[in-house]
């Protein structure tokens, strides 16, 4: 009888897309998915209730920064002056701390070095002495609000020498300007931020795929599965599966991040006018398709040696390695993003566990889109050839034999035979 | 075009480390038989049923399965229930047969609505809607059995079917085998409990040390032994003994047994009452399949199955 080979190709989508659909109802209809969709609300709470303290305590501190100047009153105020003309070049936050005038003592150096230890203030730096030679002393780290108190001095002197009067008047106009293209700054920083987005998605997403052939291990349906589909569309249905998943949250959290993205101040988009990618827009298209290949090709490994693994413990060994995996392909992809002609540039390019996010990169950071085709091609090469080995080792290493091992690189086909 | 063997291979082999855990194993289950894998535990049961699947690859030895030369090919028309039963435990029953026919190509809804007419035929319709965690061993045990069978194949494997049912749920499972194959279907099975391949197989192979010893009929495999012959004088004597064949040996009773004489019992019987020790009891008695399995398979395979 013949072999039936042209519906081969039909009936591998329909296994594949079967398993798909029982893994993604799977994880979806789940309580524990809704922690999992809400986690970054979850990050982001934790983050604003920690942001919050550090920024009171930081505040506190702040209110008692002082510098100071042991000045006679006519100095005093000559400096107040000056440093009221002087502060208005900071904005608020920026500026150097309030400017506290003291009446000296007898001895001013005693009183100066005195201060810091006062629990009323917390000075930073402290002037005394003749304005013409003053006498500055200063915390170590804020030598800058010492050069301000000199500063000052210097300024009063000035003042008392030309007369209080300005010498010019400057006019001020603002302008919106109007760019008609990206800089090649702000492609570079498109591309910084295209691999960083691809790489806490996948960072978040694609290692999920490590524990999921788990559940078809502890309650043998895997089995079932090879014995009814070929075992790479076991694994590809799985990838396929979680990777709906993972669409399912991009979309949720991307819908929400551009709606609160139009509510931000125009300024906000001004600021980021020059930043985009050359790519233009093309760019959200291969945005995607190197996602999904970032996904796959990640995932691909994560679910081939996840497979492997027979206990929880096993797979939360393995979660520290490959988050190391994922740092390393992240940070030879950040090198590319900011050296795009470089040889190590290309090698990220073309090795297949970096090449997506590198060539995301070079979409915002070069226009030409052919390179992107052979790059998708080559990914989705090394996605079939991933998901062959992972099978071949699970064939080998778990379905012969009758109990599964972890054994990547050990002896194999050693276990009994059953029945 | 019509095929008369369901499955066929010639000369399995296959390898685990240095051992031959199947060693040049020939099956051939003709369309439409109740087929028996008998063996004990280890015998590479499993490991052929794996490899007539197409799960594994035999290092060597051919095999087709409903004509087609890659088993895979056929996964369609093939219901398979393994040896390790497994299932979702968070899918609902008719959820996971469904689920089971869409894996062999059974459209969704038609599986569920499959799956409600098997559960109710079964006398599980009550737990159509229930988790499978919910159900019983035995019951999830069933439920997984219809997923085997939920998409009509044209061939049903089942690996070690009985082992963990009580009495009522086997009996259940041979009649559900009887009705698959009413239906026209083949059916293969492997188990190391002789009853059930006795009330249901229409041939059988025996393996033991991953070596096919015996291939036939039931009734094939009984004639392996020759029939026993159960005597009962009606005047006791120990002088009996000597008339009767070398094998003879006394049932503590007042009876004897032995093997029956080649050339029949008449002769026996004539000197026997020409002596004057009469007969007041005689049975001739067929071996079992179990005596046959104990003779092919030999005692030491059988002490390594306990």
């Amino acid at each position: 009888m013949s072999n039936g080979r042209p519906g081969n190709f039909r009936r591998l989508v329909r296994q594949t897309m079967t398993v798909a659909r029982r893994d993604f109802i799977a994880t979806v209809f789940t309580p524990t998915f809704l922690l999992f969709l809400l986690a970054p609300l979850i990050m982001v709470a934790f983050g604003a209730v920690g942001g919050m303290g550090a920024a009171t305590m930081a505040g506190s501190s702040a209110e008692k920064t002082r510098i100071v100047a042991l000045v006679t009153p006519t100095d005093g105020a000559a400096l107040t002056a000056a440093d009221k003309e002087l502060r208005d070049m900071f904005r608020r936050r920026e500026g150097p701390p309030v400017l506290d005038i003291v009446a000296p003592a007898a001895d001013p150096a005693a009183q100066a070095r005195a201060l810091f230890q006062a629990k009323d203030r917390n000075p930073t730096a402290v002037l005394y002495g003749p304005l013409d030679r003053p006498t500055i002393v200063h915390a170590r780290v804020s030598v800058r609000h010492a050069d301000y108190l000199a500063r000052l001095a210097e300024g009063v002197l000035r003042d008392r020498a030309g007369g209080p009067q300005r010498l010019s008047v400057a006019t001020k106009t603002a302008i919106d300007p109007v760019r008609t293209g990206t800089s090649a700054r702000g492609e570079n920083q498109a591309a910084f931020f295209t691999v960083f987005g691809l790489f806490i998605l996948t960072l978040m997403l694609a290692g999920q795929a490590v524990g999921t052939m788990a559940e078809e291990r502890s309650n043998k349906v895997i089995e079932i599965l090879a014995a009814a589909v070929p075992l790479e569309s076991v694994f590809l249905g799985k990838l396929i599966g979680m990777f709906g998943v993972a669409i399912l949250f991009v979309a949720f959290w991307g819908t929400i991040v551009v709606n609160v993205g139009q509510l931000l101040p125009p300024t906000f988009a001004r600021a980021f006018a020059d930043v985009g990618p050359a790519t233009g827009a093309a760019f959200p298209l291969l945005f995607f398709a190197y996602f999904t290949m970032a996904y796959l090709l990640l995932g691909a490994v994560f679910l081939g040696i996840g497979a492997q693994a027979s206990t929880p413990r096993e797979i939360q060994m393995l979660s520290l390695p490959i988050t190391i995996f994922q740092v390393a392909m992240f940070g030879l992809s950040q090198v590319a993003a900011s050296q795009p002609d470089t040889t190590l540039a290309r090698i990220a390019e073309i090795f297949p566990f970096s090449s997506p996010f590198a060539m995301a990169a070079r979409a915002a950071n070069k226009p030409e889109l052919w390179p992107h085709v052979l790059a998708l091609g080559w990914q989705l090469l090394w996605v079939a050839a991933t998901i062959w080995i992972g099978a071949r080792l699970f064939r080998r290493g778990v379905l012969q034999s009758g109990s599964p091992k972890f054994r990547l690189w050990g002896k194999r086909d050693t276990a009994p035979a059953r029945g | 075009m019509s095929i008369s063997l369901a499955v066929q291979a010639t000369g399995l082999v296959k390898r685990f480390g240095d051992r031959n855990v199947v060693d040049g194993v020939d099956v051939a289950v003709p369309m439409g038989a109740i087929y028996g894998v008998l063996g004990p535990n280890g015998a590479g049961k499993t490991t052929t049923l794996r490899m007539l699947l197409g799960i594994i690859e035999p290092d060597a030895g051919s095999r087709s399965l409903l004509g087609y030369t890659h088993p895979r090919d056929a996964s369609d028309q093939v219901g398979y229930l393994p040896e390790e039963r497994g299932l979702y435990p968070g899918m609902k029953a008719v959820e996971a047969i469904a689920f089971l026919g869409a894996l062999r190509g059974l459209d969704w809804r038609e599986g569920r609505k499959r799956a409600r007419v098997l559960l109710e035929d079964a006398g599980l319709g009550h737990a159509a809607d229930q988790k499978i965690r919910k159900l019983s061993k035995g019951m999830a045990q069933l439920v997984q059995l219809l997923g085997s069978v939920v998409h009509q194949p044209e061939l049903l494997v089942l690996d070690e079917p009985f082992s963990g049912l009580d009495p009522v749920n086997q009996e259940r499972l041979e009649k559900l085998i009887l009705v698959q194959r009413d239906r026209g279907a083949t059916i293969l099975f492997s188990t190391h409990v002789m009853a059930h391949a006795e009330r249901l197989c229409d041939r059988l192979t025996i393996i033991a040390g991953g070596k096919a010893r015996f291939e036939g009929t039931v009734d094939d495999a009984r004639s392996t032994l020759p029939m026993k012959a159960h005597y009962v004088p009606h005047h006791p004597d120990p002088g009996i003994r000597a008339l009767l064949p070398s094998d003879a040996e006394s049932d503590g009773g007042g009876g004897w047994r032995f093997t029956l004489p080649t050339d029949g019992i008449e002769g026996t019987l004539v000197k026997l009452i020409d002596a004057g020790y009469g007969i007041s009891g005689l049975s001739i008695e067929r071996p079992g399949l179990h005596d046959a399995f104990v003779r092919i398979v030999g005692p030491q395979a059988l002490e390594d199955d306990k």
